[in-house]
């Protein structure tokens, strides 16, 4: 499992950040399946060697978008009901930047409404051809 | 709980203020990462908070209480320089530490030794810069201390030991103890500190989560319709901490809110407006640039 981890600590994003995004990416991939365990806060730490204080934050923000759960001296385990779910919604928000951000560039670099639209079709095309 | 707290700690050497009115607290079972430009006063900071140099005002706690005679044996120290006896070998300074303080343990220093490959026969005069670093992190971690102060202690590693001392670190705050430490090499500080403190000609110029400092602050950059076009409006604007103009090119440093100012810019008139991310070593050179909107006023990240 920490294997599937990684952090890039010299990267602008918060290190929590990439964890809850990570986990959340396997799951909705699922590379992680519902009922599995994740390693401890203090297993992760050391293994990325990072601060166990930031692996514990990024946990609670996944117990909170109900992607884990957490049961006392057990360990945390990716959830049986609505991980997927949530993990899927969460992946959708990280695509929803992501555009948003590429139209802002359109946009600032002076591309036509009709312009970014022709953009925007050639890349469906691209990655989601239509099923013959 | 082993928090650390140092309560408007000044310092001066005859009319030199080394130190000023520094406040800052390290949580339990969290690494602390202290930064600062060489003179700015990490060292002196370290010397008060190890008993060793006597504050001008102000105190330092350990889990609430003054230092006391006890409080040695709680502390373990790496110092910059090498304290090390050239005379004599490894194994006797592991044996020295082994009679000066209670908890320490002597198998864990000469396993530390093994995995630094050193040989604990050598004696101190025969080892590189490297080694002595070395040395110092596998006495100051067999200490079983509650608190661990540690000046530069990967200076002179190669990048495998740098991060074997890294892990040592991390590995003391997930048993619960509190770790500061100061580096040049700020990568290492972003990877295992939580919080980190800035201080720059003695005062406390940046403070907060690591985290949240990369989370919220931002470069807004953009292109203005021409040299002269004016940002009234936008740079007034109390989360923009400093701009930087060069002909038509602007970059704002943003305390916060960097999607709002990205399109408040956009709506003045710039083009090609972007929000770049700030790694460690970005905030800390902004925090201590001369140029700096901060100077006179610490801004803090969100606390936990």
């Amino acid at each position: 499992m920490p294997a599937v981890l990684t952090v890039d600590s010299r990267s602008g994003v918060p290190i929590y950040l990439q964890i809850v995004e990570q986990v959340k990416r396997s799951v909705a991939l699922g590379v992680l399946r519902a009922g599995e365990q994740l390693p401890t806060v203090k297993q992760l730490a050391v293994d990325l060697t990072i601060n166990p204080n930031t692996v514990a934050r990024a946990y609670r923000d996944l117990e909170r978008d109900s992607v884990i759960e957490t049961a006392p001296g057990r360990g945390s385990f990716v959830r049986g009901d609505g991980a997927v779910d949530s993990a899927r919604s969460a992946a959708a928000d990280v695509a929803r930047d992501a555009f948003s951000v590429a139209l802002r560039e359109a946009k600032s670099v002076g591309l036509s409404r009709a312009e970014v639209r022709e953009l925007v079709n050639a890349s469906i095309d691209r990655w989601f051809p239509e099923e013959a | 709980m082993s928090t650390i707290q140092i309560s408007h700690l000044s310092k001066r050497f005859g009319q030199f203020p080394a130190v000023s009115d520094l406040s800052l607290e390290v949580p339990a079972g969290s690494v602390y990462g202290l930064l600062g430009p060489n003179g700015a006063g990490k060292t002196t900071v370290f010397k008060c908070v190890l008993g060793l140099s006597r504050p001008s005002e102000g105190e330092v706690l350990y889990d609430g209480d003054p230092f006391t005679p006890q409080t040695f044996q709680d502390i373990a120290y790496v110092p910059e320089r090498s304290v090390l006896y050239e005379w004599m070998s490894v194994a006797e300074h592991v044996e020295m530490n082994r009679r000066a303080f209670a908890r320490f343990e002597p198998a864990r220093a000469l396993e530390l030794l093994r995995q630094f490959n050193i040989d604990p026969r050598k004696r101190a005069r025969a080892l590189s810069k490297g080694m002595r670093t070395a040395v110092m992190v596998a006495l100051a971690f067999a200490r079983n201390a509650r608190f661990l102060v540690l000046d530069e202690p990967t200076s002179g590693l190669d990048p495998i030991n740098q991060r074997h001392v890294l892990s040592l670190i991390v590995n003391e705050a997930a048993r619960g103890n509190s770790v500061v430490f100061s580096s040049h090499q700020i990568g290492q500080v972003e990877r295992a500190a939580e919080r980190i403190a800035v201080i720059d000609r003695g005062r406390l110029v940046l403070e907060g989560m690591v985290d949240d400092l990369k989370a919220d602050r931002k470069i807004v950059e953009g292109i203005l319709p021409d040299a002269t076009s004016s940002l009234d409006g936008v740079a007034g604007d109390p989360r923009i901490a400093r701009v930087d103009r060069v002909e038509r090119i602007v970059r704002l440093l943003v305390l916060s809110g960097s999607d709002d100012i990205a399109t408040r810019l956009t709506q003045a008139g710039a083009s090609g407006v972007r929000v770049l991310d700030l790694n460690l070593e970005d905030i800390f050179l902004y925090a201590v640039s001369p140029v700096n909107a901060e100077a006179d006023a610490v801004v803090s990240g969100s606390t936990s």
